[in-house]
């Protein structure tokens, strides 16, 4: 009997660990009632969850993908759709199919939905491109992001476009945020013991090994990444009602390159890793943040997140006149650089 | 004494690959480094040239310590590896790849008297001068890498393993050409080889590689009767009779119709 | 059919920058397996090196108002220089760090450039006047065609020639691309890593340049992230060419500009703002059909 309460321990110690360390500091911030850390720490949570999502994906297949958030943005607008006052949408989302133009759903429908629609995106671009692996799979995975950005930025009757959505129900707090995490948290540990978990990592360290072991490869992967893309997007539901507001630019190269670089500093192949990355991260940036009038931030892991606001106002919509350019239209929403200009 | 190893030891991560150990070659000799997969011979030949780290010990040519130098350096103090695997630019030509050798120096004029005496020596390169080398057989490949060494005007030649995947005859071929080079030139080689037979048909002083350390070194003449260092190859006492050995390989149980 | 013409220089003098962008990437890529982010950073240098630092809107030329013939060697000079710090200081510390940190530092100095020349500069974008005579039309006929495209083309296909020249007839050349096969069998034969790579960054930084001269010249305006869009379309393009191959690079470049321009050409009005889903979703075709690009390279395909 020992043996089996061992290995129960054994599977539990880690993300019980991670989730109380993590509750813990939420317990910390709360006890200040600051309104600042509150909010800090609900996104913070709120990014470990998508962090530890992408981890799911990223960490155990070896694969660096750049498309995750796009799950996120479509999470977060399947939850606007499903919060938002009819009225509003009735007028300004004339595109919206009519179970979502005309009514709102109490949480946790929109998550649900969100999460669920993100995932069956992932199935349907997963299932073909699972198959490539290494530089090409990363960039399939990057034009994947771009496709979202492109769409949600121009499919103006069903997004508003690039105007913001504005007046989604906000209660996101730091418990939230706390919930989500550990799920998260919890959903990694439990996949990562799995028999599909080992063979995703046997196929990321030997391919071939793996293939002639018989790893289903491409199955394991695109489990891995519809799973990912659940969270993500679930994640980006609870980002969409804890922000308020809402643009497809939210979620492009700023939000992609940090998260990334969350994952990476602290340790791609590690849970612990990805949790402890996204703190120290958040932690950094706040500091940063708090030394920001005035001063240059430079280095790319210091460079603030792209806020809601993005770059709009400088770049444009890409004017595509008969020579066309390279658009710079869809490099918005990435260094936050304008907000330290003072131009 | 051209070449000295002193105490080497190197580790890919946490696995030691080389445990202290020592070598030396001296001007004019072939010097062979035999043992089994694993031993660490590669590894040997490479942290001397310099593409591997060296946790500890030292290494010398010709007095100079070179331990810890780029190989970019220490090719250009006359001691060249040809590493395992002959790895030819397969995208250059064969004339190409032989240059690169002679980039490193000065000398334009002599650099390509030499080049073409390596052609008349290395005959069947020149007729494949402008054909990109990937195409090449693997013995016509094995004699290119050597030769584009050798042009890097070496006077300590390295080779790991330069019979590996090479027919019985090509293997005759290349050990003729570095005999004769040794004749002609007075170079000096240190070989890394698997086949004990060949070693000691040809070479000065052979050093037994196992587990990472160096489990016999002797004078080739001495060793001529295969023995010693058979029991130094795998590591057990080469005295027992056969029906000892039988009995070592299957752990003790025999079948009874073979006792 | 004269659109179409028309349609089809703009394709090959776009498929030119992309594909002169792709070579400097894909030139580093093939020997240092780096993929430098801040390529597209090196071009904004080449661009805002042409003028006097100041927040201005109005960009005031300083090396901009050479002759071309002194122009084009001090832009070149400039990016090199800029190309070779980034390498000394940055890069070559890390010359033995995995895969994800070498990328996560050529963010960052991609990163450190805009937001440099942010503070220098200032946010607003500049309005620069380099060439404008460029954009008279040129009239084959009844086909129109802007001169700085048939420039761009010729540039291109002239640079293209002396690259390949100096890397077969070359000493240079034939070291960096024996580096770029096996870069320590190269070391193991003399050839001096620093030296090969200082050149390898050298020629991205005069390819930077060019794209950066060129691509001023069309735009007339300077940002911060203006090299930004470029670096990426540039890098998808040496994906889908093939990584490791300078041909691949070119082909790439050439391919992304012609789906680039044919697509905002031929798409029907209502899918027009979707171009970019389009051209991302055609890559993401094409990989699927050729995964290691049009044009594999032997060295980078995994054998059993």
């Amino acid at each position: 009997m020992t043996g089996r309460l061992r290995q129960w321990i054994d599977a539990i110690w880690l993300p019980a660990f991670l989730c109380a360390g993590l509750a813990i500091c939420v317990g910390i911030g709360q006890l200040v009632e600051s309104d600042s850390i509150s909010v800090m720490l609900t996104e913070m949570l709120i990014r470990l969850g998508v962090v530890v999502g992408i981890y799911i994906f990223i960490g155990n297949s070896g694969i660096m993908s750049f498309g995750q958030i796009g799950f996120m943005c479509i999470g977060a607008y399947a939850t606007a759709w499903a919060t938002l006052d009819p009225n509003w949408k009735q007028i300004m989302l004339q595109g919206l199919p009519y179970f979502l133009k005309d009514a709102t759903y109490p949480f946790p429908v929109p998550m649900l939905m969100g999460a669920t629609l993100a995932a069956a995106v992932a199935l349907v671009f997963g299932f073909p491109v699972m198959r490539l692996s290494g530089i090409a799979a990363s960039i399939a995975t990057f034009a994947f992001l771009v496709v979202i950005n492109s769409v949600y930025s121009n499919w103006d009757s069903v997004t508003a476009g690039t105007s913001s959505i504005v007046g989604i129900p906000t209660f996101i707090n730091p418990w939230g945020g706390l919930a989500f995490a550990c799920v998260s948290i919890v959903v990694a540990c439990v996949f990562q013991r799995s028999q599909i978990g080992l063979m995703l990592r046997a196929s990321r360290d030997d391919e071939i090994a793996a293939r002639a072991s018989a790893a289903a490869v491409e199955r394991v992967r695109l489990t891995a990444f519809v799973t990912s893309a659940f969270l993500i997007g679930a994640g980006g539901s609870l980002y969409a009602q804890f922000l308020g507001i809402l643009t497809a630019d939210t979620f492009f190269m700023g939000l992609t390159f940090i998260t990334l670089a969350m994952l990476v500093i602290g340790g791609i192949g590690s849970l612990t890793g990805a949790v402890v990355g996204t703190v120290a991260v958040t932690l950094i940036i706040e500091i940063l943040r708090g030394l920001e009038g005035g001063v240059v931030v430079a280095g790319a892991r210091l460079a603030l997140p792209a806020g809601v606001a993005g770059n709009r106002s400088r770049c444009g919509h890409g004017a595509y006149s008969d020579i066309p350019r390279p658009g710079a239209r869809w490099w918005r929403g990435g260094p936050s650089s304008v907000s330290l200009a003072r131009a | 004494m051209m070449l000295e190893v002193d105490g080497l030891s190197v580790r890919y991560g946490r696995l030691t690959a080389l445990r202290g150990i020592s070598l030396k070659v001296d001007e004019g000799q072939i010097v062979c480094i035999i043992g089994p997969n694993g031993a660490g011979k590669s590894t040997t030949l490479a942290a001397i040239a310099g593409g591997v780290g060296i946790q500890s010990g030292t290494v010398r040519w010709r007095n100079q310590v070179i331990s810890g130098s780029v190989p970019e350096a220490i090719s250009r103090l006359g001691l060249t590896l040809v590493p395992e695997g002959r790895r030819v630019f397969s995208t250059l030509s064969v004339e190409e790849n032989l240059l690169v050798g002679t980039y490193q120096r000065g000398d334009r004029a002599a650099s390509s008297k030499d080049l073409q005496r390596a052609l008349e020596l290395f005959s069947g390169l020149r007729e494949r001068i402008r054909q990109p080398a990937g195409r090449l057989s693997g013995g016509e490949q094995q004699m290119l890498v050597i030769c584009r060494a050798l042009l890097t005007n070496a006077r300590l030649l390295m080779i790991d393993e330069p019979s590996l995947g090479l027919a019985p005859m090509v293997i005759d071929q290349v050990y003729e050409v570095l005999l004769d080079l040794r004749r002609r030139n007075g170079l000096t080689l240190l070989i890394n080889e698997q086949s004990s037979e060949r070693v000691l048909e040809f070479a000065d002083h052979v050093y037994v590689l196992r587990n990472g350390e160096i489990q016999l070194s002797d004078a080739a003449a001495n060793l001529q009767d295969g023995k010693a260092i058979m029991s130094a190859y795998f590591g057990f006492d080469a005295r027992a009779s056969n029906q000892d050995l039988a009995v070592g390989a299957t752990h003790g149980r025999v079948h009874p119709e073979l006792r | 059919m004269v659109a179409f013409i028309q349609n089809c220089v703009d394709a090959l003098s776009l498929g030119s920058l992309y594909a002169l962008a792709a070579l400097g990437i894909g030139l580093l890529f093939g020997m240092l397996r780096l993929i430098n982010f801040a390529h597209g950073d090196f071009i904004t240098i080449g661009a805002f090196g042409l003028i006097v630092p100041s927040r201005n809107d109005m960009a005031i030329m300083a090396i901009g108002s050479l002759p071309v013939v002194l122009l084009v060697p001090a832009a070149c000079a400039i990016v090199v220089i800029a190309a070779l710090l980034s390498d000394r200081l940055v890069f070559r510390p890390l010359r033995t760090a995995s895969a994800p940190t070498l990328m996560v530092a050529s963010f960052s100095v991609g990163y450190i450039i805009q937001n440099t020349i942010l503070v220098t500069y200032g946010a607003r974008p500049k309005t620069i006047d380099l060439w404008s005579s460029l954009g008279e039309q040129l009239h084959f006929g009844a086909v129109r065609v802007p001169r700085l495209e048939v420039v761009t083309i010729g540039v291109t296909l002239v640079l293209l020639a002396a690259l390949t020249a100096f890397l077969k007839r070359t000493r240079y050349g034939v070291q960096i691309r024996a580096a770029a096969e096996d870069f320590l069998m190269a070391r193991y034969l003399g050839v001096r890593a620093n030296l090969a790579i200082g050149v390898a960054f050298a020629l991205s930084g005069i390819l930077a340049a060019v794209v950066s001269l060129l691509f001023v010249s069309e735009t007339g305006t300077l940002t911060n992230v203006m090299g930004v869009p470029l670096m990426l379309y540039a890098f998808i393009a040496t994906v889908v060419g093939g990584m490791g191959s300078l041909v691949g690079a070119v082909v790439g470049g050439y391919t992304v500009g012609f789906l680039a321009v044919m697509l905002q050409a031929y798409l029907p009005d209502g899918l027009r703002s979707f171009r970019d889903a389009f051209v991302f979703a055609t890559i993401v075709f094409v990989l699927l059909l050729r995964p290691a690009g049009i044009i594999p390279t032997k060295a980078l395909v995994q054998r059993v």
